[in-house]
């Protein structure tokens, strides 16, 4: 009984991670996606946070399933989520003011990234409480891992660097667009593509081991 | 023959207008202000356009090879585009400036969305403001020619128009003896390829008549009726090389007649201000790029009714 | 130039929230298929920003700073949206049928879209008086009207051209996307 309910706990949180990628599969939360990923720095950071957020309110709309009525269930959703944004948004602004000025606005906004809002309407709402956490850390950091991706490539040709580190040689010209919002699209765009074309790829190579 | 007929999108399999031989004339056509480019900026200037249309030839062909498609680098559409995009270069750029806008000129603007015809901006314009945008310095210093007498003044024509227009000799301005990109600095050169492809039916000359017209009007009103001003103004910039060979690509301009009367004054309107209020010194490319992306809309609401179309439900 | 104008061509243009800000990107992907329906969402959106954008900036100056409750701006703000949207799709559905059976489909859906919220959270921040960020709040969602029905126009051209398998859906949407951005910036610094 508790190996069952590890292994499901596992692959919650590889469905998150890989198979359903919020980013690449979902295609959910496409404004900080594209918003904040000019640096990798900022990338991670914005995933850590959503994760969290994401964490907190799946555990919560878990445990509240059975009491929340299901006419107002939008409200108390809403309410649940803003409550932890707001809390992570007083705590970067008392402990990071920095970090908290990069990524401005976006940060309020993660009350209104559909990834938080569709992983509590269809998996918290109706999984217990220790799978809801699976679901929010995979999904969380599947959405971590994928903007954090796009922020690496970004940076490398929009300013020459990874994580502020000099990749490019000296003579190399930083492509400023990659910074701007055309870079954004273009290189989601391109890495989507490549995503699916290796998607293609495995599940026929899957389907050959099969046959 | 009747105009419209080379014009629109849909594959008419009678004429005797082939993609290829359209093409080959809007080479030629563009001949003259290469050769004007190659004899103001030098050697230079002959090294960028060959680099850029080979880079987009040879991008069209291994994309092409790469995703096992039917090759079809024979339509010389890939030149144009090539011609093109080294026309609005400074002649001083790097060498790789034209590898990359080639690149993302043929691959990204124009192959992804289905090749020929498909594109929806036009992939030369596109590239020029990638690389405007991404190198800004490289892109916007613009050498003075080789038998301009004055070394030091460089500002180009457009920068000194704004303050103090009777300094510039619309002569000058006419046989291209002034600083800018490599192609559009003859307007003679132009002009001539113009009026040679209107003559050929491969142009429309709606689209360059009111992108000009409405242009040359809004200068005309908002400096106090100052002729000389405004003339000298649309003959400055690369307004005259948008207008006739880059605002009239047919995949990226609306198909109706209507649809080009508003294409062509949309396009001097904003050119009008980006050049008055915007960061950008010429606003040419980018009120083309702008038009282009409203063109499918245009399309939609001038198209002509097709005879029994019935409004569909809902 | 005056103060109105800097908003009403900022907001649209210049500014744009979809195509200079990153704001609105899964509606402006998702309800982009097919000009009319991008017509009925943009028609929904401005309907709702322009009310939100009133009503939050009441909320902030009337309810949360005399109350010194201002950190609690994101959980209220959301929440006035919300609200509104349920009142917003009542009230059509009561006064005007035909309204909200043009609109009905995407009310539901706003309250998720981040313009709305961001509108209402910038017009504070950027110290708007009342009518200054309602006419903001209008401007932004024409705005964001205007992107969505270019790129739902150029989708559906697209739909009749031999795009490749792989570029078609998300990732033609998100290139797409990428190329118009690049019009939009020929904008740049013009207020």
């Amino acid at each position: 009984m508790a190996d069952q309910k590890k292994s499901s706990f596992i692959s919650v949180f590889l469905n998150g991670l890989i198979t359903e990628n919020p980013t690449f599969t979902l295609m959910l939360g496409m404004c900080p996606t594209l918003g904040v990923t000019t640096a990798a720095m900022n990338g991670v950071s914005m995933g850590l946070a959503t994760t969290f957020v994401l964490v907190c309110s799946n555990l919560f709309i878990s445990l509240l399933r059975n009491i929340i009525p299901d006419k107002v269930r939008i409200p108390a959703y809403i309410v649940v989520i803003a409550s932890f944004v707001t809390m992570i948004d007083l705590f970067m602004q008392a402990f990071l003011p920095e970090l908290r000025a990069v990524l401005g606005t976006y940060i309020q906004l993660i009350v209104v990234n559909c990834i938080i809002f569709a992983r509590a309407e269809s998996f918290a709402a109706k999984n217990p409480p220790l799978l809801s956490i699976a679901d929010g850390l995979g999904m969380g950091l599947g959405f971590t891992c994928s903007i954090t991706l796009l922020s690496m490539v970004r940076e490398l040709f929009g300013s020459g660097s990874i994580f502020g580190l000099r990749i490019m040689p000296e003579g190399y010209l930083p492509m400023a667009i990659m910074n701007q919002v055309p870079g954004g699209f273009i290189t989601l765009g391109l890495m989507m593509i490549l995503v699916n074309v290796i998607k293609k790829y495995a599940s026929a190579r899957k389907e050959e081991k099969l046959a | 023959m009747q105009k419209n007929l080379a014009i629109t999108s849909c594959p008419h399999i009678r004429s005797r207008k082939t993609t290829q031989k359209i093409m080959q004339d809007v080479c030629i056509a563009l001949a003259p202000a290469g050769i004007a480019g190659i004899v103001y900026f030098g050697a230079r200037a002959a090294a960028i356009i060959a680099i850029s249309v080979v880079t987009c030839v040879l991008a069209e062909l291994v994309y092409e090879k790469m995703m096992n498609q039917r090759v079809t680098i024979g339509d010389w559409s890939a030149v144009v585009t090539g011609l093109l995009l080294a026309y609005n270069l400074p002649s001083t750029v790097p060498l790789w400036i034209p590898i990359i806008g080639g690149i993302i000129a043929i691959v990204l603007v124009k192959m992804l969305f289905g090749g020929i015809g498909s594109n929806f901006m036009n992939p030369a314009l596109t590239a020029r403001a990638v690389l405007f945008v991404s190198w800004g310095g490289l892109m916007g210093t613009y050498p003075i020619t080789r038998y301009m007498a004055d070394t030091v003044s460089a500002a180009t024509p457009l920068a000194v128009l704004a303050t103090d227009s009777a300094s510039v000799s619309l002569v000058d301005l006419m046989i291209g003896n002034c600083p800018g990109v490599l192609g559009e600095t003859c307007k003679l050169a132009i002009l001539a390829g113009g009026i040679f492809l209107i003559a050929r039916d491969v142009l429309d000359w709606k689209i360059p008549a009111c992108f000009i017209g409405s242009a040359f009007l809004l200068f005309l009103l908002t400096s106090g009726f100052n002729f000389d001003y405004a003339v000298k103004e649309i003959f400055a910039g690369s307004l005259m090389l948008g207008a006739i060979f880059m605002a009239t690509d047919y995949a990226t301009s609306p198909q109706s007649n209507l649809g080009r009367v508003i294409f062509g004054v949309g396009c001097g309107l904003i050119l009008f201000i980006i050049r008055a209020y915007a960061n950008y010194p010429e606003g040419c490319s980018f009120s083309i790029l702008f038009m282009n992306i409203l063109t499918p809309l245009i399309d939609r609401y001038t198209a002509p009714k097709y005879f029994g179309e019935v409004k569909q439900h809902g | 130039m005056s103060t109105w104008l800097v908003i009403i061509i900022g907001q649209i243009l210049v500014n744009n929230y979809v195509m200079c800000q990153f704001f609105g990107i899964c509606p402006f992907l998702g309800v982009s298929k097919k000009v009319d329906t991008a017509l009925g969402m943009g028609l929904a959106v401005t309907f709702v920003i322009t009310i939100a954008s009133f009503v939050t900036w009441l909320v902030q100056y009337y309810i949360l700073e005399p109350l010194n409750l201002v950190y609690l701006q994101t959980i209220a703000f959301i929440l006035v949206i919300a609200v509104l949207v349920q009142v917003v799709e009542s009230a059509l559905k009561k006064l005007s049928p035909s309204l909200y059976q043009a609109l009905g489909v995407y009310l539901p859906l706003i309250t998720t879209n981040c313009v709305v919220l961001a509108v209402a959270v910038n017009n504070i921040t950027d110290g708007y008086n009342l009518l200054q960020a309602t006419l903001c709040g209008c401007c932004s969602a024409l705005g964001f009207t205007l992107a969505l029905l270019i790129l739902a126009g150029i989708r559906e051209r697209m739909e009749l051209s031999n795009m490749p398998k792989w570029m078609q859906g998300f990732p033609g949407a998100l290139i797409m996307s990428g190329l118009m951005a690049i019009a939009f910036m020929g904008f740049g610094g013009l207020i």
